[in-house]
């Protein structure tokens, strides 16, 4: 390590680190604590900035009445009710759900494909929604069910149907299962990616909207929208937390996890199916927003270690800081990409507490 | 570049003379009135027909408003009462607002290289090229939008702002006919119904006296170069700017397909035009520039010297320049052109 | 500490806890182990040999429930391997992991804690009595000064202690292995065995390991099967079973049998 001829104080700083990361993986459950509470912060912050200023005892005294009709004796135009109510707070609420959503997805495909550099997308759910975005935006059809259009509809199942092909392939293949899962997951990626290129290269103006879709962003948040992703997602959360163990027992393997008593190939159907229904919903809802999948797990280890009793939970809450942070900094800039800014913050925090580990890494 | 080319299928542009110059003798009969027939645009193209004006014909002023209208997207927009605070999302409708008077009930408009007019400078810019600020606007709780259709704004963001309650019109040029219509449409929204008429009234005459200087000449064929620093851009088939090519009495080479932009450039060889007009030259494009490139001087443009730059904005916008930009476009291609003096009509 | 006496399967009271009853396996179409029969005592001590593709880690895949037989009965306790559910298996048979990739760094007592999956609660994770037998299980195999080390760090032979003694915290009656010893040093190759031999004296625990390793075998286990071409050719005390012939005749070598004193570590560093 770097500081190695640095003295007594440096050595100090050394001990008080290694203390810090020693507490931090004892009690995980107070780290998560802080975690929330960040969480919390954030969005506050992030709900009360953005392009048009309002004051914060604005943004409070409408929340406070929106929900919960109290009424604070102050006033405020409706265009800032319409701002905090129907612009910002759904837009951070979605950061927030497709945050966590990423993050634990990218979690649960690490551990069951024992890749550090898995993420959400791996399995060809990324080139599935994309490619079924851009079929629903190249058909001249509006349809539009409780502001789910087309788009997120097809972008949707399109996901879910990438994977299913890739799940179904992948048991005619001579290799053994996470290996498989992960070379036909590459094969039908590319096959959907060529045929996403085909339907852009085909798509003249809409050409602009695929992209927008692409690089994905928060501003089409609506509350509809939320309301019929936020259970898609809850829900196969808590199927990945319920099944931490598993995740787990597959880190030595697919014949250990066996042996210590995990029915792999119906956990691993149940992971998949779950993972892919939280990564489907979080592309459909804002498109593809990359990075978040791949890292925050990783972060998250290196401070609390691999059991994914631990590493689920705190991806949850983290990948939400992360995307609510990058999204505020997004508009912020000038409305930017949301994946753009979250790489750019989270990469060097990364790359930073990889230097700081007390572990080398083999990626 | 600014119009929206976005292929529809049009009238033959020699129709779209004929059309023109009937306009012009309908206009003249009808000269005097306000009310004034308007030519519907095909079935499949774009533009709506507008329903009678709700004005009556007195010149005394009577309630404009409320106003139900119907945009070029064929949605029913209601206006309950004269805009105040109007949002431009368009560089066309910028200039249109102003030249109609009311510029300065502009709060907000979308960001334009080429600003026209001066005064438009600081109004604060809500919306970029494909990008839609919507929380931005509606801080500025504007009472009017207007939108540019053909994905010129973001869908999603016409759709967000009408879910938030404002009241978005969506305008869309495909070809000339609907610029004029555009402009009537605009301003009954404002409240500037006869100010409208009056403008494209005076647009028309420019375009007839165009029509009428280069009727008798052979119309050479006339490359429009849009971009050219990788593949060769310029007017897809049956697109607005092909129309604006034949108006001005040029016959347009264009790229064989309504929704192709790139044209080969084994095609333009052999269409061979007598003409090229530079319409990237604000981007630094010279003659000199394009003599020099290889394959390019066997045409017959290149032989003769015939590159000509012009000034795209006011050739592609769907503005009050229009007129404007036809006589520079006719200029162009008829160098000799005799044309009268500006004005009039 | 060794145990060279064999053990008098006739005077062990109660039923086998491992049987194979005219067990036949195979991959596809390609019958691996044909008929065999086996019964195995609670406590015995029991070492497989055999050459390469004889059939010894097909056998040890049926007895753990990876591998259906096409004919016969696999059974553990006198039920058949079929009726478990992979839990409670996993409370019966403990099978020493192989060597596996880490794809994330985990610290020596988290890779041991694994041992404890079919204990824990499946909603609250690992209780007092899980961390305990963590701790007892390491303590056991002598891994105390490894405790924290990222296990990625460590030599093979330090890894494998760790999988045995995630093995042993797994704290079941059956303890299965598979070519333990094919990366170890001798001394480390010495470890395992006295810890097995431990195990089986002390908790009782059943001990079966497919050890490629003749002189092992003889050495550390008082039963030793000979498998070869599918079939358990041989079934006895080593010295019964290793003779000469049977060394040519099943490995195709011609080998020098000396019987020797047992061995131990050298007592400096234990």
């Amino acid at each position: 390590m770097t500081a190695a001829s640095a003295g007594f104080g440096a050595s100090r700083a050394r001990t008080r680190r290694s203390l810090l990361r020693e507490g931090a993986r004892r009690h995980p459950r107070a780290l998560f604590g802080t975690a929330v509470v960040a969480l919390a912060v954030l969005a506050v912050l992030a709900v009360g900035f953005g392009t048009v200023s309002i004051a914060p005892e604005t943004t409070v005294a409408i929340v406070l009445h929106r929900l919960l009709g109290l009424d604070t004796g102050a006033t405020w135009s409706a265009a800032s009710e319409t701002i905090v109510w129907d612009l910002r707070i759904p837009r951070v609420l979605t950061a927030a759900m497709v945050g966590a959503a990423l993050a634990v997805a990218g979690a649960t495909f690490q551990g069951l494909l024992r890749n550090p550099l898995a993420d959400p997308y791996v399995l060809g759910t990324a080139s599935g929604a994309a490619l079924g975005a851009a079929v629903a935006l190249l058909i001249p059809v509006r349809i539009v069910v409780v502001e789910f259009g087309l788009v997120h509809a097809f972008a949707f199942v399109g996901a879910l149907l990438a994977i299913t092909v890739v799940y179904r392939l992948s048991r005619l293949s001579a290799w053994s299962g996470m290996t498989s899962l992960l070379l036909t997951g590459y094969a039908v990626g590319s096959l959907l990616a060529a045929g996403l290129a085909m339907a852009m290269y085909l798509s003249g103006a809409t050409l602009r909207q695929i992209f927008a879709f692409l690089l994905g962003g928060f501003e089409a948040a609506t509350w509809p929208r939320l309301a019929i992703a936020l259970p898609l997602v809850v829900v196969g959360t808590a199927v990945i937390l319920w099944r931490a163990r598993v995740l787990n027992g597959l880190m030595l393997g697919e014949e250990a996890a066996a042996h210590l008593g995990v029915d792999v190939r119906r956990e691993r159907a149940i992971l998949l199916a779950a993972g892919s229904l939280v990564t489907a919903a979080a592309v459909a809802v804002s498109g593809l927003i990359g990075f978040v999948g791949l890292v925050v797990p990783h972060v998250v280890r290196l401070v609390v270690g691999p059991s994914a009793r631990a590493v689920l939970p705190l991806s949850i809450v983290v990948g939400a800081c992360l995307l609510v942070l990058a999204d505020l900094g997004a508009r912020l800039l000038g409305d930017i990409p949301v994946g753009v800014v979250s790489a750019l913050v989270g990469a060097p925090f990364f790359l930073f507490l990889l230097r700081r580990a007390q572990s080398g890494y083999e990626l | 570049m600014d119009a929206s080319p976005h292929p529809r299928p049009r009238h033959h542009p020699r129709l779209g003379a004929l059309l023109a110059a009937i306009v012009l003798a309908v206009t003249a009969a009808g000269c005097g009135t306000t009310e004034s027939i308007r030519i519907t645009p095909q079935p499949g193209a774009t533009g709506s027909a507008l329903p009678p004006s709700t004005a009556t014909p007195e010149p005394s002023p009577s309630p404009a408003f409320p106003v139900t209208l119907v945009d070029d997207e064929g949605t029913e927009v209601d206006i309950p009462a004269e805009p105040e605070r109007i949002v431009s999302l368009t560089p066309a409708t910028t200039e249109i607002l102003f030249a109609l008077g009311v510029g300065d009930r502009i709060v907000g408009r979308v960001e334009d290289i080429t600003l026209f007019p001066p005064e438009a400078g600081p109004i604060p810019e809500v919306a970029g090229f494909g990008t839609v600020n919507i929380e931005a606007i509606v801080g500025l709780e504007p009472d009017l939008v207007i939108a540019g259709g053909n994905f010129f704004t973001p869908p999603d963001g016409i759709e967000r702002l009408r879910s938030v309650g404002l009241t978005v019109l969506v305008v869309y040029a495909a070809d000339v006919e609907t610029v004029f219509a555009d402009i009537e449409l605009t301003g009954r929204a404002v409240g500037r119904g006869d100010e409208a008429l009056a403008l494209a009234d005076a647009i028309r005459a420019e375009f007839d006296a165009v029509a009428a200087a280069t009727a008798d000449l052979a119309a050479p064929r006339v490359f429009y170069e849009l971009d050219a620093t990788g593949a060769i851009y310029g007017p897809a088939d049956e697109s607005f700017l092909a129309e604006m090519i034949a108006l001005a009495g040029g016959d347009p080479i264009t790229t064989g397909s309504p929704d192709a932009f790139e044209i080969p450039l084994e095609r333009l060889i052999e269409a061979d035009p007598e003409v090229i007009l530079l319409g990237d030259a604000a981007y630094g494009v010279t003659a000199e520039a394009v003599a020099a490139r290889a394959g390019w001087n066997v045409m017959t443009a290149v032989r003769d010297g015939a590159i000509r730059p012009t000034e795209d904005v006011i050739i592609t916008r769907p503005g009050p320049r229009l007129g404007e930009g036809l006589r520079s476009l006719a200029l162009a291609i008829h160098p000799d052109l005799d044309l009268p003096a500006e004005g009039g009509g | 500490m060794t145990d060279l006496v064999p053990t008098d399967r006739a005077a062990i009271a109660g039923p086998p806890i491992v049987e194979f009853r005219a067990v036949t396996l195979a991959y596809g179409r390609r019958e691996i182990v044909r008929a065999a029969d086996l019964s195995i005592a609670p406590g015995e001590r029991v070492a497989l040999v055999g050459p390469n593709g004889a059939g010894k880690s097909t056998l040890l895949r049926a007895l753990t429930g990876l591998l259906a037989p096409v004919a016969g009965q696999v059974e553990v306790d006198g039920r058949d391997v079929a009726d478990f559910d992979r839990a409670a298996l996993a409370r019966r048979i403990a099978v020493v992991p192989q060597l596996a990739v880490l794809p994330f760094s985990a610290r020596v007592e988290e890779i041991v804690a694994l041992g404890r999956l079919p204990h824990e609660d499946p909603i609250r994770g690992p209780r007092p009595a899980d961390r305990a037998a963590v701790a007892e299980a390491m303590d056991r195999v002598g891994l105390g000064r490894l405790l924290g080390r990222d296990a990625r760090e460590l030599s093979l032979g330090e890894r494998q202690l760790v999988l045995v003694a995630l093995a042993i915290a797994q704290a079941a009656p059956i303890v299965v292995l598979d070519e333990p010893t094919v990366h170890l040093d001798l001394r480390h190759q010495v470890e395992v065995m006295e810890l097995l031999v431990d195990l089986n004296a002390r908790d009782g625990t059943t001990v079966l390991a497919v050890l490629h390793d003749l002189n092992l075998a003889a050495r550390y286990f008082p039963r030793v099967l000979v498998v070869a071409d599918g079939r358990i050719a041989a079934d006895g005390p080593p010295a019964d079973v290793l003779t000469a012939a049977r060394i040519r005749d099943v490995f195709g070598v011609d080998p020098g049998i000396l019987w020797g004193a047992p061995w131990s570590p050298a007592s400096a560093d234990r």
